[in-house]
């Protein structure tokens, strides 16, 4: 028997929490006798900063470690996993790691009674307005806690990788047990704290897994490619066409890359309130992913498919209030906002001011200070819903 | 055998308004969020336009940029090995030029630009592009200089700023230290270098406005080979959140760490002068990078030395090393 | 220089060349548009010909002096992918510090043509012949074929570039020619007319591939695992309809050239004597010269010995040459070139003539090694006569325990 784990993480934010708790299940499940390896998507490399990654680790109580590595170490990717463990919720709205594969569903690898494992602050039913339907019953768990980001160099040691633990031994025992986990951590860690706060995520997970029936989530809206065959495509080296040219004024009206668009890399998107909007063009002209498109009033659309979430915006826009950026998962769609606002000003206003709610997301400026000193901060519970967190 | 072609004569974009709006190198790039050096490849195409063929060394605008069956580039762009950029663009000048002299393709001006990191622009590329230099084709190199090798996941380079941690330049518990080799200082390498170049400028693609894509537009309506050497602030490897990335460029021009200027013709203009502005103490850019973490006070100090005698004690201030001018020898 | 021959319509004249002129002269008539140079011994004088061509403006191209060999690869890669015809070429070391921009021109599809004057691959520095330089792009899809005189030289450009830029091929081409015997060497060379040469080869047209701004495409993205499998059989199937592209290219140059001359009765190989033989050398290069008259001598004396001559190495002729050597009691390959640790410990061309011969089992050939030339050092009409004696005992069951022989060493 082999059970799978796959960490759905965000390239460079959480590269080393993945590594980690990939790791860690590997040790733990060596522990306890079994035979373990873990690896990263290795298509994955270069990681980029919030594209979506992988981490896997498979376990088995039966099998050699050669017979082990046969089954799961000869592919970069994995199919069929028995655990999903997604350590930003936002990728529930779906996953774009390359060029022309489409945005795929974060549940796309979940084995028949598997589990997605969410680390976040929304329900259930929440998760189910943005995730696949799958033709097979699976588990949906959330762990309640936000997405741990970090930088290249550097881990935030914010026990979200004990609490990882403890949530994976909850929703399958068979590939790590709770008192394995506690022991591991106790010797490792020499401290108490942090088993603990395994121990506290292993008994909450297990009070909120909740079986997904095929009916419940969406029809998938994103196109999934077919690659084609070596005789279905143009011959003669490796040249495809351009992105054909186009511009025009307003919403969409420059013409873009179709096969990969990016957009599920963003945790935060921005909000624009265009009344505030003084066209000063620096949103515009800053932004890094070319997904604003200029209209025929002076104003800046925005293309939520193609935004990547990096606050660039929001940080040189010189109104206050102007731009904000707000938890994706408060949105179920990507139409143009631009759209809105000019069909209905003062709903837009209300809408937008919503979506923003009263706190606001700030980073330090340098997420590089080294380990951050871990304190056993209480998880805060209950936050469901649109209210904002102050991240890091 | 030049051959006298019609120029597209580029204007001086003057006010952020009148930038061109349309893209051609547009949105669905694998970069990293914040991504700088994306904005030097937007920039460059937008300023160009239309009639330009681009080359891309390896390395992260590679990589990131297109992936089989997907593009973001509207103009036509191939890559080329780490080394060759110059070497591309002279391939494809003289291509270009050998067909149209011989009356096998229409004649008009097509931009020929070549955009290569820190180890095709400054290191394994150098001698090519040096040799691109010294031709008398139409063509522009860019240098995206975002100070590591930023693809295979931030490796020390030539251009890494002195103290920085990569992965090749850790933090240890002997040495705090491993990144111990200034930056080099290659826009006027190639500027002192090659006398017949007529245009060298250093850029960043946010800070000034405009600045980087009327310095992409002077340097095609001069001709011949030019250079720009771009500072890209890169969120990942320089480890800062990606909305800081124009206010760190911006940071690190105002410390005079990375000074902008254009050379045309041997005559050297300031674009941004911190020396009259007044420089602002290169730690304030320092510490707003996690890749400067461990530097401690002394290292702050040896940096802003380093800057200070740029500055103070050069005979053309923040660009060459140049100390004393002509001294006769005694007879 | 003079001129000998009556002018007619293929031939414009006959001139006195060496191999390297030879080339100029092809690659002059063929209307290369960028030519990129760097200076490495015995392949330069080609490049030092085109320069004074054009200098005294008998031909228009744009000529660079690059800064390396890398540099002179990716210029010449870079102008063929704008649709120009471009012409390099280097030896020894030289061919291998460009490396890089070689496995690229293959895999990019483009079809520029190189000479490389053979010479062996340093250290110690020696200027001489030797085949590792060429014979290192074996595996990378390059077309790779080998002059065996100056004439032929000169023939092997416009060949070359036609099967190269044939949409159906698309691949680089290495024209390689010993250093010093064919490079240097001058001979009474037949230049044809220009218009001769149009007849026979098109124009190149890299139709929809062609980087122009008329023309926006992106090439060369990046792949992974998920297209490198099928790129890479795009790129077999181009190696195989090679093979049926040179045979008509050969046949078309036949109908052009053929009365008037120069004739190919077999594009892959040619075969001298070798009709009854008990016993054949085959060999690449300048050795045939010593080779065939060894062959005569001996003929002269009744042994039934021949000489094959072997063209081109990528792609292979793997069927006709079976097919002929199958006929053979015992063969001796010529190496001048060297695979230490291959599975003979032989030569390269060894491997791939015992491949090639693997299907017939028992009743192909006994197969011999001879390495020899090595850096240039000559093969006697002696040491060949010796050759052919020990293959033909090897044809009579006398086949040695170690099949690789060391001919010209001092020992």
């Amino acid at each position: 028997m082999i059970k799978r784990v796959e960490v759905q993480y965000r390239g460079v934010f959480q590269k080393t929490l993945g590594k980690y708790i990939g790791g860690d299940i590997v040790q733990i499940a060596s522990r306890m006798g079994k035979v373990a390896f873990s690896n990263g998507r290795y298509s994955d490399a270069p990681e980029r900063n919030g594209i979506p990654c992988k981490y896997f680790a498979f376990v088995s109580p039966d099998l050699s470690e050669a017979e082990l590595e046969a089954e799961c170490g000869s592919s970069y990717n994995a199919d069929n996993v028995d655990v999903s463990v997604v350590v930003d919720d936002a990728m529930a709205q779906g996953v774009e790691p390359w060029g022309w594969h489409g945005i795929r569903p974060v549940n796309e690898k979940v084995g028949h009674k598997a589990c997605l494992l969410v680390v976040t602050r929304r329900n259930h039913e929440h998760l189910l307005r943005f995730t696949a339907k799958k033709p097979q019953p699976y588990r949906l768990a959330t762990l309640e806690g936000d997405a741990s980001m970090a930088g290249l160099w550097v881990f935030k040691d914010d026990l979200t990788r004990e609490r990882c633990l403890g949530a994976v031994a909850a929703v399958d025992p068979g590939i790590i047990s709770i008192e394995a986990v506690e022991e591991y951590l106790l010797d490792t860690g020499k401290d108490a704290d942090r088993a603990r706060a395994a121990r506290d995520a292993y008994e909450a997970t297990l009070r909120r897994i909740k079986v997904v029936n095929p009916d419940q989530g969406i029809d998938w809206p994103h196109e999934i490619p077919v690659l084609p065959k070596w005789h279905e495509f143009e011959e003669g080296g490796v040249a495809i066409p351009a992105v054909k040219r186009g511009f025009k004024l307003g919403p969409r009206g420059q013409n873009r890359n179709d096969g990969f668009k990016h957009g599920t890399s963003k945790t935060e998107r921005p909000v624009v309130r265009f009344d505030l909007c003084i066209k000063c063009t620096l949103c515009w002209a800053d932004c890094p992913d070319e997904c604003f498109d200029p209209t025929d009033d002076g104003l800046y659309d925005i293309n939520y498919e193609v935004c990547t979430g990096c606050h660039k915006c929001a940080d040189v826009c010189p109104v206050k209030e102007c731009i904000v950026m707000v938890p994706e998962l408060q949105f179920e769609d990507e139409k143009s906002p631009w759209e809105q606002h000019k069909k209905d000003p003062a709903g837009y206003i209300q809408w937008a001011e919503d979506k923003k709610g009263s706190t606001r997301i700030r980073y330090r400026h340098v997420t590089g200070e080294g380990v951050e000193k871990y304190k056993a901060t209480p998880v805060p519970r209950n936050m469901d819903g649109p209210g904002q967190k102050e991240a890091l | 055998m030049a051959t006298t072609l019609p120029m597209i004569d580029y204007e001086k974009i003057k006010k952020v308004h009148d930038a061109p709006l349309e893209e051609f190198y547009t949105s669905g790039h694998r970069t990293c969020q914040g991504c700088e050096s994306a904005l030097v490849m937007r920039d460059f195409a937008k300023a160009s336009g239309p009639r330009t063929i681009a080359t891309g060394a390896t390395g992260c605008m590679y990589v990131a940029n297109t992936s089989y069956q997907t593009t973001p580039w509207v103009i036509p762009w191939m890559h080329t090995q780490l080394g060759a950029g110059g070497a591309s663009a002279v391939g494809m000048a003289a291509g270009i030029r050998a067909l149209m002299r011989k009356g096998k393709i229409a004649k008009e001006k097509i931009n020929i630009i070549n955009f290569s990191g820190d180890l095709g622009g400054a290191d394994m590329g150098l001698s090519g592009i040096s040799a691109a230099l010294q031709t008398d084709y139409d063509l522009l190199i860019i240098l995206y200089d975002n100070e590591s090798a930023a693809n295979t996941d931030i490796q020390a380079t030539g251009l890494s700023t002195y103290g920085a941690v990569t992965t090749f330049t850790p933090s240890g518990k002997k040495r705090r230290i491993m990144q111990r080799r200034w930056k080099k200082n290659v826009a006027p390498m190639l500027a002192i270098g090659h006398p017949t170049c007529r245009y060298v400028a250093t850029a960043s693609a946010t800070f000034p406005a405009l600045d980087f894509m009327n310095k992409t537009r002077k340097a095609l309506n001069v001709g011949g080979p030019t250079f720009i050497h771009t500072f890209d602030p890169c969120p990942k490897g320089w480890d800062f959140h990606p909305g800081y990335s124009r206010e760190l460029g911006e940071l690190g021009i105002k410390c005079g760490i990375f000074p902008l200027y254009e050379i045309l013709d041997g005559k050297v203009t300031y674009t941004y002068d911190p020396h009259k502005k007044g420089r602002i103490p290169v730690r304030d850019y320092l510490v707003k990078q996690g890749r400067f973490a461990h530097l401690i006070d002394e290292d702050f100090d040896y940096i802003q030395g380093m800057v200070d005698t740029m500055w103070e004690e050069w005979e053309l201030p923040g660009i060459a090393p140049i100390k004393s001018g002509l001294e006769m020898a005694s007879r | 220089m003079t001129t000998a021959a009556q002018p007619t319509d293929v031939w414009e004249h006959e001139l006195l060349l060496t191999g390297c002129q030879a080339v100029s002269h092809a690659v002059k008539l063929a209307d290369v548009d960028v030519i990129a140079a760097y200076p490495i011994r015995p392949y330069t004088e080609v490049m030092d010909q085109l320069s004074q061509l054009i200098a005294d403006g008998e031909l228009d191209a744009e000529y660079i002096i690059a800064d390396s060999e890398h540099s002179q690869f990716e210029i010449v890669k870079h102008a063929s992918s704008v649709g120009a015809r471009a012409f390099g070429g280097s030896s020894g070391t030289g061919w291998m510090y460009g490396m890089e921009a070689l496995a690229v021109t293959a895999t990019d599809r483009l079809p520029p043509l190189f000479l490389v004057g053979n010479r062996a691959l340093d250290d110690p520095g020696a200027f001489g012949v030797e085949h590792n330089d060429a014979m290192s792009v074996r595996d990378l899809g390059w077309l790779i074929c080998w002059a065996s005189t100056a004439q032929e030289a000169l023939e092997h450009v416009f060949i070359g570039y036609r099967v190269a830029e044939d949409k159906r091929v698309r691949m680089p081409m290495a024209l390689a020619m010993d250093g010093g015997f064919l490079t240097h060497a001058q001979h009474m060379v037949k230049v044809p007319t220009l218009e001769a040469v149009k007849q026979f080869l098109p124009p190149y047209d890299l139709g929809d591939r062609v980087l122009h701004p008329d023309n926006p495409i992106s090439v060369a993205p990046q792949v992974n695992e998920d297209w490198v499998m099928e790129l890479r059989r795009q790129n077999w199937e181009a190696a195989r309809r090679a093979r049926g592209v040179i045979k008509e290219a050969y046949k078309e140059f036949n109908g052009v050239f053929g009365s008037h001359g120069s004739q190919y009765d077999n594009p892959y190989f040619t075969e001298y004597m070798t009709e009854d033989a008990d016993a054949v050398l085959i060999g690449i290069g300048a050795v045939c010269m010593p080779t065939q008259t060894a062959a005569r001598r001996l003929r002269e004396k009744g042994h039934k010995v021949g000489y094959v001559n072997l063209r081109w190495f990528r792609p292979f002729p793997t069927e006709e040459l079976r097919a002929c050597l199958g006929r053979f009691k015992g063969v001796g390959v010529i190496d001048r070139d060297f695979s230490q640790g291959s599975p003979d410990n032989g030569g390269i061309l060894l491997q791939d003539v015992r491949s090639c011969l693997y299907p017939l089992r028992g009743d192909g050939p006994n197969v011999i090694n001879f390495m020899g030339g090595l850096g240039g050092r000559d093969i006697s009409i002696d040491e060949c006569i010796d050759m052919y004696e020990r293959t033909l005992a090897a044809g009579r069951g006398n086949v040695p325990e170690e099949i690789v022989s060391w001919i010209g060493l001092r020992e």
